[in-house]
């Protein structure tokens, strides 16, 4: 933090995005070091989730996360293989080009064309699922095709098929070469037609850019932003770089509405837990935590993805954010043991207002409003803390009770 | 229990201006209200609507199989149920083999079956859909559930305990409501607050600062009153659901299906007489665009086998009365199948309605396969009117009011079970 603090915004906004330049070895040099099998779904999310919490290129991770939340697939119906770590790996290196090249590779994907059954498309009975969601989900958003578009659109992608369920071939006898139209347009189009065609659609453009918004800042921008930002799109070719760049570079973005607007989904939640206390840890421990907050890696629920929002805030889920602030704050010994005395290292702290203040600068990044502040300094001191009083019992026990409460608190579920 | 539509409207109406303004501060009101009337209250009464949502478009024509219809055979071809195969009701049609379970509930005259369901200008979106099902609003202008308004509307009279009871992974959008926070489970082993290992003689305590840091400023937020009222719901509806678990002995044998295992859930929920009036389940995996027999006929009989293991369990704890079921799905299938082995999305299927309450046989009208749109059947049902028959012959709440307009009503309740008019 300290470091992008004197790089200056500009240049710390260019370091995230420009992330090819970023040297990541350690990160490969540390995932090398474990015995992984990323055929294994278990063994695939902790893969990840430490890309996510270790690697130098952090926005590089998060776009891929966005990717695998629209263009998604489940390890539950693609089943064990290699699918689901190449989709994964297409999303790391695609997820900032040009859009119409990622729908086209996409729709080649085997993990995609396992989950929405398109490689058992055929010209005698097209197969409409991956058809519909192309348009209702990837690209246009519902009302911007007819049930007729999405009939044609199947045709056109007959024939798209795996070999071996790894391998994307064109069967030729299998493709229907006949006269399609679509979305007012009519020829014998194929596959990469439509991707062509629906991202000359002014709905693309907005779409696309209101989901990439909508996971970064706020939902529902307003449309003066989504112009600004889809017209980037478009001079741009599709490609999503400087779109980002737009989004981080945008007044809105560092404005009042964008405090505390989205709930952090459950694998940001562990993934900004485990980076801000300092954990270091394989991951092991999380897999049950993240799963009872309702985000498994590789299986979203469904093909829209994780809903996100007031969705993720359900009594149960809420119930294991804050078993989660436990797990972590009494982690005492084990793999994810952590030392809070060690956050507050080199700072000077002789009362409970001082350390609520440093932690919550640290955890809440200046969120804490007095009453917050006032009631967590009282706890602190309380009687009721095991660790009464600052003088008694040893820092470390009762900082462990105040990272609790701050983890669990409601203002830590925001960003 | 029977609210009348006066109090229900006024329900309905006067908590909502409230309840924009401070809906943290609302949902303490009430429950502090319905603790004042706990002890001297009128009968809270004890009926329950068990809603089972079949998620991805349950393929209806091979569930009430039209076993007698050439049209059946001509157009399904491969995929058809073999007509020696199906276990017949009538002399035109029959269920799929591998709904045995829902066979001898409709042969007790347990199971009612209402035929060709869907609604105008139908979406083969299963989001638009399942959103047009769960707000019963095809204008899809409402942003809250059905159940959700209905909750909202009983929710001046809110006992102890809670009204509703999801148990799924996530909340379906029929029971959203802006003002009532409804209990939702996953597991339930995992449904309660944690102590510090160490540290347990602490637990009061903290989860006292707890909930006044979630209580302290719901308003500087977005979500900071959804936080809280949340996070009450979850601690008062943890220790009631962890209660009823541990004191719950089951009269039969679960599966091990989750579906059957939620259900478990809410016969613990009813049988402690938590104030269940809703309670909400779901089995996924009815989109079957691909290779669908087998994987159809296992969802079928997961279905089956849970609902009437349910039903068995209250009627072995004297519950089988105050309970009625009822599935949805959010559309059918398409008349005939792809070149993948499946099918692709459709349109109207039946809805079933299971209990002691259910005056079983089957209603609405068959789809004609001869008249079809699109290779879709056309619907013969409104959902919205067995929605208004539930609510109004079995809840006894005002159908008008929940679903915004007049439906007309299905005989689906036997006479003595349906509520004298309040």
């Amino acid at each position: 933090m300290a470091r992008f603090r004197a790089m200056g915004l500009q240049a710390t906004i260019d370091h995230l995005v420009d992330f090819d330049a970023v040297d990541d070895s350690a990160l490969e040099t540390r995932l090398a070091s474990q015995e992984l099998d990323l055929e294994k779904l278990n063994h695939l999310q902790r893969w990840w989730l430490q890309r996510m919490a270790f690697s130098a290129r952090p926005l590089q991770e998060k776009m891929a996360l966005f990717w695998h939340g629209i263009l998604t697939s489940s390890y539950r119906k693609v089943g064990k293989g290699p699918q689901m770590l190449a989709q994964n790996r297409l999303f790391r290196s695609e997820g900032m080009g040009r859009y119409d090249a990622l729908l086209k590779s996409i729709s080649r994907d085997p993990a995609m064309m396992i989950y929405l059954d398109s490689r058992s498309n055929k010209k005698a009975a097209p197969n409409e699922n991956y058809s519909r969601e192309l348009m209702e989900l990837f690209s246009l958003g519902i009302g911007h095709f007819t049930e007729k578009d999405v009939r044609e659109s199947a045709r056109a992608f007959t024939g798209w098929q795996l070999k071996a369920r790894t391998e994307f071939i064109f069967n030729r006898g299998q493709h229907d070469y006949g006269i399609k139209t679509f979305l007012g347009r009519t020829g014998r189009f194929d596959g990469d037609d439509i991707v062509d065609i629906i991202m000359a659609q002014p709905a693309a453009a907005e779409y696309v850019c209101t989901r990439l918004w909508s996971f970064f800042a706020y939902p529902d921008p307003e449309p003066a932003v989504v112009s600004r930002l889809a017209a980037i799109f478009r001079e741009n070719d599709t490609e999503i770089r400087p779109v980002v760049r737009a989004i981080f570079q945008a007044d809105e973005f560092y404005s009042d509405r964008a405090v505390a607007a989205l709930v952090k989904g459950p694998v940001e939640l562990a993934v900004g837990t485990v980076r801000t206390l300092a954990i270091d840890t394989d991951f092991k421990r999380f897999d049950q935590p993240i799963e009872g907050m309702g985000q498994v890696l590789f299986d979203p629920p469904n093909v829209a993805g994780w809903p996100g929002g007031a969705a993720w805030l359900n009594s149960s889920a809420l119930l294991q954010r804050i078993n989660l602030a436990n797990t972590v704050a009494t982690a005492r010994s084990g793999p994810m043991r952590f030392h809070p005395t060690a956050l507050l290292a080199g700072q000077d702290l002789n009362d409970a207002d001082a350390v609520v203040g440093s932690l919550g600068e640290l955890l809440l990044g200046g969120r804490l409003r007095e009453p917050e502040r006032r009631l967590l300094a009282a706890f602190l001191e309380s009687t009721n803390n095991p660790a009464n009083g600052l003088d008694g019992e040893p820092l470390e026990e009762k900082l462990r009770s105040l990272i609790y409460l701050l983890l669990a608190s409601p203002d830590y579920q925001l960003v | 229990m029977l609210v009348s539509r006066r109090q229900f409207l006024q329900a309905s109406i006067a908590v909502v201006p409230a309840a924009a303004v401070m809906p943290a501060v609302f949902s303490r009101a009430v429950a502090a209200s319905a603790h004042e009337h706990a002890s001297g209250a009128a009968s809270t009464g004890n009926r329950t609507l068990v809603v089972v949502q079949m998620a991805g478009g349950n393929d209806g024509l091979n569930t009430l199989v039209p076993a007698n219809d050439d049209a059946y055979y001509d157009l399904r071809k491969s995929l058809a149920v073999p007509q020696k195969d199906i276990l017949p009701i009538n002399n035109q049609a029959g269920f799929h083999p591998s709904l045995a379970s829902f066979k001898e509930l409709w042969d007790e005259g347990a199971l009612a079956v209402v035929e060709g369901v869907g609604y105008p200008h139908q979406s083969f979106s299963h989001f638009e859909s399942m959103d047009i099902w769960q707000t019963a609003d095809p204008g899809k202008q409402a942003l809250e559930g059905w159940l959700g308004r209905y909750l909202q509307g009983i929710a001046g009279q809110q006992a102890d305990g809670f009204h509703s009871l999801v148990v799924d992974g996530r909340m379906p959008r029929a029971l959203y409501t802006e003002n009532v926070s409804v209990p939702l489970v996953k597991r339930i082993d995992e449904y309660q607050l944690r102590e510090d290992p160490r540290n347990s003689h602490s637990h009061a305590a903290r989860t006292k600062a707890l909930l006044r840091l979630y209580a302290s400023s719901p308003g500087a937020t977005r979500f900071g009153a959804l936080l809280d009222n949340t996070l009450q719901s979850a601690q008062r509806s943890s220790q009631a659901m962890q209660r009823a678990h541990q004191q719950y002995v089951s009269a039969v044998e679960y599966g091990e299906s989750r579906l059957s295992q939620s259900l478990r859930l809410i016969a613990e929920a009813i049988d402690a007489e938590l104030g269940l009036r809703v309670g909400h389940v779901r089995i996924g995996g009815f989109d079957t665009h691909a290779e669908q027999l087998l994987e159809h006929e296992r969802l079928l009989a997961e279905t089956a086998d849970a609902i009437k293991t349910f039903y068995r369990d209250l009627q072995a704890h004297g519950r089988a009365q105050d309970v009625v079921i009822m599935t949805w799905s959010e559309f059918g299938r398409r008349v005939s199948g792809n070149a993948s082995g499946g099918t692709d999305h459709g349109s109207a299927g039946p809805m079933f309605l299971a209990g002691t309450p259910i005056a079983g046989g089957l209603y609405g009208e068959r789809p004609s396969l001869k008249d079809l749109d699109e290779n879709n059947l056309k619907f013969t049902t409104d959902f919205r009117q067995v929605y208004a028959t539930v609510l109004e012959d079995w809840l006894g709440a005002p159908a008008e009011i929940v679903l915004g307009a007049q439906f007309e009503r299905l005989p689906l309740l036997k006479p003595a079970a349906r509520p004298a008019p309040a």
